[in-house]
This record gives C-alpha cells, structure tokens and sequence, in this order.
C-alpha cells in the first residue's frame, strides 16, 4: 500500500519548471496559513516576560511549555473533562448528522416528491440565518423542553444539519444511475442501496463531510454556552474562553489550552485526508 | 552596588510604612469593624454569576465561609461565564426570564438594568444592618445609586485607579530626572520630549487611550465631567475643558511624541500598556490591574506616579471603576441576596479579595492588606491609593463605550481630525443615545 | 378526489411509491432542523414586528422597525459593506481553493503536511488568529508594512482607514475559508473517473486543456456547492470583522466594516433592541434566500450532473 502505488494520474508526470512554481506558489500561502498556529504553539511555551516583545518574537528564548502545561491545568483543573465533553458532543453529533444527513441528501438526490424543491430551499434557508438573531429564541426553546444544561442540549439540535445534507446531495448526485438501478431490480430496498451501494462509493464526500462536522462541532462555542455551561457539561471552547479575566489576559495559558484543544482536530484530518484518495480507487469500480 | 540598592529599598520600604501607618493606625485604634456580616435570617437557594475561573475561585471560597459562619445551610449555585461573553449571556438569560439572584455588574452596564426596575434596592438592607456606605468613595458608589432616593443598589466590592507607569531605564538613558507626584502638565510634555527618540524607536508617552485607562482621565483634571454628564443628561466633549485636554494630548501627538494608535496597535489602554512592556514607549497611563503584570512581564526598572496636574485647576484626577454585586429585582430571597452581598463587601468577606492581589479590594479596612499582597517590591502603589482623593466615577454607558470612545481616539489620533471636528462628530451620536 | 390527490405524488404506482420513499427518507432531517432551528427562526421573524428590550415585555408595533430600517443609514452602509465584502472574498477564495486543491491533488512530494497546512486555519483559535492578524497589518512592526516598505507601505493603517478597513477583512475571511472549500473541492476532484484523463491524454490533450474540459465541468456539482455556501456564509460575516476591528474601533471607525450580521449583532446585544436586530435578521435572511434561489436555477446552465438531477 505505498503512497505512490495507488496514486491516481489525473495529469502526467510535471514538468520541473511547473513543479518549481506549485512549490513556491504552495509554500509562499502556507505561511500565511501557519502563521497564528506558530503564534499560538510559541506562545504556549512562553514566560510572561516574553509575551509582549516588539518585533514579534516567534521562538521563545526560554520555553516553558511544561510548565505552562503545569500552570493551566491548575487554573482549570476540569480542562481535561472539557475535552471529554467536546468529544461526547462530536461524537454524537457526527453520527447523528451521518443517519439523518445521508437519509435526507439520498432522499432529494434520487426521489421525486411534491414540494421537494421548496423543502428543500427551506432547510437550506435555515442556513441563512445568523445565530446571533435566534440565540434568545433557542435558549427559550431548549429552556422549554427542560434540556439546559444537559447532553441532550449539546448533542441532540446538533445531529441535524442542512448544510451536511447539502454536501451529501451533491455528492450522490454525481455517482451514476446504473448500479443503484440494477440493485433495485435485485429486490433492494432504497435503505440496502443507500448502505451498500451509494454510501460505499461517497468515500470522499463522506470524508469531507466528516473533517467538516467533526470541525465545526469541535469548535462549537455559543451554543453550547447558551445551553449548556456547568461544570459537568462545559465544553473545551468554553473552558479556554473563562481563562480570560476583565483585567487580565494570560496569553500563555489561553494559547496553551487553544493547542491542546487543536491538535486532535489535526491529527483527525492527517488520518482523514487519506480518504480523499482512496475514494478514486472505489469509484474506479464504474470504469 | 548591591548595599546601595538595598539601602533604596530599605528606606522606601520604611517610607512606606511611615505613610501607610497612619492609615491602618486610624482602623485599628478606633478597633471598631468596618462593616459587618450578620447572620442570615432563613437560609435559602441563590444562584450567582461571575466572570472568570480565577474570581470564581476567590468568590467561591468566600461564599464557602459565608456558609459556615453566617448562613449554614443556604446553598449557592455559583456560575462562572466567559468575560467576553459576560453580558450577552446575561441578556440572553434575563430575555428568559432567568435572571440570576445575585451576579457582577460594571459601573458602565448598570444604567440598562436599573433603568428597566430589573435590580433590587439594597439599601433598605445596607441600613438595616448598620452598613455606613460612606466607607466608600463618591466615585465607587455614585454611579450605582438610583431613583428618587439615590438608593444604592450594589455593594461595591473592587476598585481601580490609573496612575503613570514609567520605564525608568529610559528616563536614565534620556538624562530625565524621575516624574514626582506634584508634577504638571507642562512636566509631562517636557518629559516626552526628552524620552522621545526616532533613531532609538522609542516613544515619550502613550496616555490618549479608549475610556478608564485614556483620555478622560486628562478631561477630568480641568474640572469638566469627562464625555456625558452625570445623569446622562448631555454630551461634555464639545465642553472648553474637554477641547483644551484633547488638543493638549493632541499637540503630543503632533510633535511625534506619542504614537499613532495603528502603531501602538490598538485603541484600548491594554494595547498602550503592552507597547510599553515592550519597551517602545517610556510613560504609559495604566490601571491599578496592571500591577501583577508590571510586576510580571517588565524586562526594565520602572515606577508608577500619580497622573500630573492640570496646571489651571491643579488637579490631577483619575477615572475610578469599580465592580459591584447586585441582586436581581425577581429573586425569591432578597433578604439572603443582600445578606450574601453584605458579606462579600464586609471586613470579613474583603479578605478574600485583597489576599487574591490584583484588584484592590472596595472594603477601606483591608486596602493594606491589598498593598501587601504584592510582596517585597519598591514600586509605589501608594499611588493608586492617593489617585482615589480626588477620582471620578464612570458615566457613559454602554454604546459609548462600544462605539464612541474608539472612534474618537482612532479619529484624532490615527486618522488626523481635529479635536473640534471629531469632538463634534462624537456629541452628535451621543446626543442621540441621550434619554429624552 | 382520491386518485386527483394521489397524482399529486405521481402517475403511477412506482413513482408514488418512489415519492412516499423519497418523503420518507428526507423526514427525518427536515423535521428536526424545522424543530430546533425553524421554531426559533419563526419566534426571531415575530419578534421583528415587536419593540423588546429583553427585561420588560414586547410592544406590538406592526412593520415600524422595517420602515425604520429603511430609513437608517448605518443599516444601507452595512448592507453596502457585506455586498462589497462578498465581492472582494468569495470570487477570490474559490479561485485560489480551487488551484490548492488542483495543484495537492497531484504527485506532488509533501502533499500531505501541505494539505494539513492549508486546513490549518479552520482549527485555529480565533484569538489567536485576531492577534496575528492585526500584526500582519499593523504599521511599522507588522508583516504587510516590512515586505512592502520599498513600496512606501510601511505605515499605512489598514485597520483604522475607512477606506482601506475591507481590504483586511476580506484577507481574513478568505483565509479561513480556504481551507473549508480545499476540503470539499479534494473531494470533489476524486468524483472525477481517471479513464476520462487517460482517454484525453491518449487524445493528445494538454494540461490545460483537461482541466478546463474535464475537471472543471466534471468538478461543477462541487463548484456549485462551494459557491452556495460561500455566498451564504459571506452574508453573515461577523467575526472576522471582530478579529480585525477589536483592537481599534468595533466595526470600523464611521461603521466603516460593519456587516449586517454585525449590525444586527449591535442592535440586540448593545443597543437591547431586539425588535430592530430581528428586522434585520429577516432582511439578511430574504437577500440570501433570493441570492441562493437565483443559483438554484441558474445551476442548471453551468452544473453538470453525471446523473442527472
């Protein structure tokens, strides 16, 4: 299974003067995309001395990253349960999006129904909706079904979604009719073609679609603060953001918790981005 | 070298004690508390809000004490919001009819609750149980007073002044003799003059910042109420004393000796003060809050001095903030809230606070309590303390802070208007937050 | 009646059964987010026809914070500046996700850290985004002011000017998309059957040419999600204009970065009038409904579909 072996040739082999291009065009935008991860990975590792240099100094001159691992974990002795909340709550609602956002993007991608277009531009226009202007209605809401300060609260409004279901849809309907076709006339059932004929050739989106909702619910911040802060239910966001006082700002504990609550997130897409080639390989069965 | 210094220290420690004596020598000889915690009538639930793990950590064990000798058997719901998304939530939840029974509030932000009868008057229980307010200065308490009866309706637990931070290398390096507490505007000006140097990029002064930390402070000192008159009944920047401080900062400015505000990188008082722990400016206008980061972060011998006199008016006045707690007009036990408030701002409660360092704490009784929670150290926090004489209380509210106040320092210097033009700008707006 | 009702759902029994499967299948989804985000989305379009201030109880008072809002001119400016703002990120960021994601999905050494590189800026914290941002543009020590010094750059305050104060939130709002879009067009690219560039290359086709008749219209389902989303997500910026605006004046001096979404922001949480945030909720909600229905039914001239829709 090397890397090289299974690689897909969308163009041949490139030129050198090309390849000299991409890497500087690729490296010249990579360090703005790096740049405040180095920020905040050096800052982790900064005395409070160091904190406040002009010009910028991006290497500490003495780290102390343990000990400012130390220092948070005794600020914020639950940070650790945060980051098992933040799981929990990716978890669940990854899997919940992955059941209700399939089932719907499978269901206007293949099936016509009366209204299908209206329904659904409306889930879409849900979309369109700042968060800002229904916070007081949701609390309210949430308030009403006596689910705050719960993981239902966290979980449960979160294993919906229309913009998984978007991405879904267009990813279904770009596979072909046929084989899902030919199941169908074997008896399947439209629930046996979606599980094992259309998912299985969805690697790819079903790969986005996962480093996008895993991202997203990892990084969730007002709602959860919303309607679920205590201690038992407190989210890593949240416990980063309560380490910052009225009058005082400790840039290196703040960055020391934001690092530690990014790098799962990074390894998650290291492992994840594979996908986003072997994906060809599946769909290489329509060839 | 080494006697010499500790010889400095010795005697400004002794200098120390010699003026802070007499003030704990008042306290103590008199032997009388000065505000006590009384028993609770009937225990009962509350919920509490405050910002930040680290206050939370403080409260939560005054609350803990509270209970044992006051209250046994009441039981506190203490819940700790994010700072920066303090007040949204707070909204969000009253919005839900679930306002806390007793939560933090800012000077700043109690015009909107009070105003809406959302708070619960406390002063009936301050008298009831013998709390003499006067303890605490007009700029703490005035702007939590209310109604017909200029009630108070918060128990003040913190306050902070400003004073000037200096880099006392860079004095030494520009052959400046250290500021001293009866100094003048003109001194000032001097002073950045002489610290200012292009070809070392370094700065005189930074003081022209957004609100507490900024500009105000130097509108106070010619006498005139700094951006809307107490009872918010107008706009004050047009006012003569407001145009002379602002074309005074504004002439610094000119000359090149304060930085523009994209230099500095912000507008608020934080970003001048992280300018000069960066070494780039040598005075800067900081806050009492400031102090455990100077103590912290500096990489340079520095002082504070009070803020320097308006030479017509001879005063030199700081804007004082302070945090109170307040209690929720709908609370099923306003009688606990206020019992639970009295402690928090009592001789007892104040411990708490003033051991944690920081912030100093309301309560007048364990101010040197405060002082030596920094330890060893010659720098002159006296300075705060004297900056409370003669301070003036916070009077805008929110939008002003939000909007105004930025602007207005951004407008004049950053983007080159003159006073008279962005002063103008900013009444008209405000006129139009005015109440009618 | 019956049978008039049941045609509804199709002309024969196949394509109603087909129906009641496809109504069946979207239910779920479709009923939750009515429930958690419709209801709310309901209550918020009411409470635009109310004065509220979050402590005492809601005034009825018809369509006046529309007429208001019409009349405001804080509300045309933030309506101008999100347009602006759209036009400035959103053309800009799919371009250059899209040559990301071409030029990482080829043998390519180091493909993978330079995949995680890219995607880097969605899992950043957003402070620390803020602070690295504003040195970027701040004069004299930041990033933009050195490497354009020759140019007489070195102290422009991007931040603070009203007239150059977009150029830096559109940097920030491509810079976090970019990454986002990248996903979904890597994806996308690997929909793409191999044979056809095997065919086209055996036909003598170049480079160029394959991307522009194979990749491109095979890539457009892709394309179209990308734009609709970005479209969407570039009608709400709101905390990139807080990530560069913080430190200075919030929403730029004059409102000269404020957005609609940050408008509506300032009008609930600051200002305590909810009514008025909510008008504009349902204004920013019916120009995006309109932008998004308008690419529905343009897609159908430029979106290929394999299978056909």
């Amino acid at each position: 299974m090397s890397e090289q072996a299974d690689q897909p040739a969308p163009y041949t082999d490139l030129s050198l003067p090309i390849k000299v291009l991409t890497y500087f065009v690729l490296i010249l935008g990579a360090v703005v995309m790096v740049l405040p991860f180095v920020w905040m990975a050096s800052t982790a590792c900064k005395v409070p001395a160091e904190l406040n240099t002009l010009p910028v100094r991006w290497i500490p001159q003495t780290p102390v990253c343990r000990e400012n691992l130390n220092l948070l974990y005794e600020t914020s002795p639950n940070f650790n349960r945060y980051l098992l909340n933040s799981a929990l709550l990716t978890i669940g609602r990854l899997v919940g999006q992955l059941v209700t956002c399939s089932l719907a993007a499978y269901g206007f991608a293949r099936f016509k129904f009366p209204g299908r277009n209206v329904i659904f531009a409306l889930s879409l226009g849900l979309l369109m909706v700042p968060f800002q202007a229904i916070l007081i209605p949701e609390y309210l809401l949430l308030r009403q079904l006596d689910w705050l300060n719960s993981f239902r609260a966290l979980i449960i409004p979160g294993a919906f979604s229309a913009f998984a279901m978007f991405l879904l849809r267009q990813a279904f309907l770009q596979i072909p009719l046929e084989l899902e076709e030919s199941a169908m006339i074997d008896g399947a059932n439209p629930l046996q073609v979606l599980r094992y004929i259309t998912l299985p050739l969805s690697g790819p989106a079903l790969a986005a679609f996962a480093v996008i909702t895993i991202q997203a619910a990892w990084n969730d911040f007002l709602f959860p603060l919303v309607v679920a802060n205590t201690p038992d239910t407190r989210v890593v966001t949240i416990g980063i953001s309560l380490l910052q006082g009225e009058r005082s700002t400790p840039w290196n504990l703040l960055m020391m918790g934001s690092f530690l609550a990014t790098m799962p997130m990074l390894i998650l897409f290291v492992i994840l981005q594979r996908y986003f080639i072997e994906g060809v390989t599946m769909s290489g069965i329509k060839g | 070298m080494c006697n010499i210094r500790r010889l400095t220290l010795m005697m400004a420690l002794l200098l120390l004690v010699l003026v802070a004596v007499p003030v704990i020598a008042q306290d103590t000889a008199s032997g009388e508390v000065a505000i006590q915690a009384q028993a609770c009538a009937e225990p009962g639930q509350l919920t509490m809000w405050v910002w930040d793990e680290n206050w939370a950590k403080v409260i939560g064990a005054a609350i803990d004490a509270w209970k044992a000798d006051y209250c046994p058997g009441a039981e506190v719901d203490l819940q700790v919001q994010p700072w920066g998304q303090y007040w949204d939530l707070l909204k969000t939840n009253v919005a839900g009819g679930d306002m806390p029974d007793v939560f933090n509030m800012s000077q700043d932000r109690f015009f909107f609750y009070a105003d809406n009868d959302a708070l619960l008057d406390l002063q009936p229980y301050f008298d009831e149980g013998g709390v003499d307010t006067s303890l605490w200065g007009s700029g703490m308490i005035d702007p939590y007073r209310w109604g017909e009866e200029n009630d108070l309706y918060a128990g003040p637990v913190n306050w902070d002044t400003i004073a000037i931070f200096y880099n006392k290398d860079l004095f030494d390096a520009a052959g400046v003799a250290y500021p001293i507490a009866d100094w003048t505007w003109d001194d000032f000006a001097d002073a950045a003059a002489k610290l200012t140097s292009v070809e070392n990029d370094v700065y005189g002064a930074a003081v022209y910042a957004e609100y507490q930390g900024g500009y105000p402070n130097w509108i106070a000192a010619t006498g005139t109420t700094p951006v809307v008159e107490a009872g918010r009944t107008s706009c004050t920047l047009t006012d003569e004393g407001s145009v002379e401080a602002l074309n005074f900062l504004k002439g610094l400015y000119d000359q090149g000796y304060m930085p523009s505000v994209s230099i500095v990188g912000g507008a608020s008082a934080d970003d001048s003060f992280n300018f000069w722990l960066a070494g780039k400016v040598a005075m800067v206008a900081g806050g009492s809050w400031k102090l455990p980061d100077a103590l912290e972060k500096t990489t340079f011998n520095w002082d504070v001095v009070t803020l320097p006199k308006n030479p017509e008016t001879g005063r030199s006045r700081s804007i004082l903030h302070s945090v109170g707690y307040v209690a929720s007009a709908a609370t099923e036990n306003p009688e606990l809230a206020a019992n639970l408030i009295t402690y928090l701002v009592s001789d007892e409660g104040q411990q708490f606070f003033a051991d944690a360092g920081g912030v100093a704490p309301a309560n007048p009784a364990v101010q040197q309590q405060w002082i030596d929670s920094f330890g060893d150290t010659d720098v002159n926090i006296q300075a705060f303390v004297d900056a409370t004489q003669d301070s003036q209380g916070v009077t805008a509210f929110d939008e002003i802070w939000d909007k105004i106040n930025t602007e207005l320092v951004v407008n004049i210097f950053d983007l080159g208007l003159s006073v008279e033009d962005a002063t103008q700008q900013a009444c008209e707006f405000i006129n139009t937050q005015l109440p009618q | 009646m019956k049978t008039a009702f049941l045609n509804l759902f199709g002309q024969t029994p196949l394509t109603r059964r087909r129906a009641l499967w496809g109504m069946a299948l979207v239910a779920p989804n479709v009923l939750g987010l009515l429930f958690f985000f419709g209801l709310p989305v309901l209550a918020a379009f009411a409470t635009s026809l109310q004065q509220w201030n979050a402590i005492k109880p809601p005034v009825f008072v018809g369509l006046d914070n529309f007429v208001r809002l019409f009349q405001d001119g804080a509300f045309w400016q933030a309506l101008g500046n999100t347009l602006k703002l759209l036009l400035l990120s959103v053309p800009a960021e799919i371009f250059l996700a899209l040559n990301v994601a071409v030029m990482l999905n080829q043998r390519l050494r180091g493909r993978i850290f330079f995949r995680t590189i890219y995607f880097l800026p969605v899992v950043t914290s957003t402070v620390a985004a803020a602070i690295v941002w504003a040195w970027i543009f701040q004069p004299r020590y930041g990033l933009i002011g050195n490497i354009f010094a020759p140019l007489g750059l070195r102290d422009i305050g991007w931040l603070t000017r009203p007239d150059l104060v977009l150029l830096p939130v559109a940097a920030v709002m491509i810079w976090q998309r970019l990454g986002f879009d990248m996903v979904l067009f890597l994806a996308g690219l690997q929909t793409i059957p191999r044979v056809l560039y095997e065919a086209a290359i055996i036909d003598g086709a170049n480079p160029r040419q394959r991307f522009r008749f194979i990749t491109l219209p095979l890539l457009s389902p892709t394309t179209f999600l990308v734009l609709v989303l970005a479209i969407i997500n570039g009608f709400q910026v709101f905390d990139q204009v807080y990530i560069m605006t913080a430190r200075t004046t919030r929403g730029g001096v004059g409102g000269s970065a404020t957005t609609l979404a940050y408008f509506l922001y300032q009008s609930a949480f600051i200002r305590s009038e909810f009514g008025y945030s909510s008008a504009v909720a349902l204004v920013l909600f019916l120009l995006t409904l309109g932008v998004t229905v308008l690419q529905l039914r343009i897609q159908r001239r430029w979106v290929y579909y394999e299978a056909g829709e």
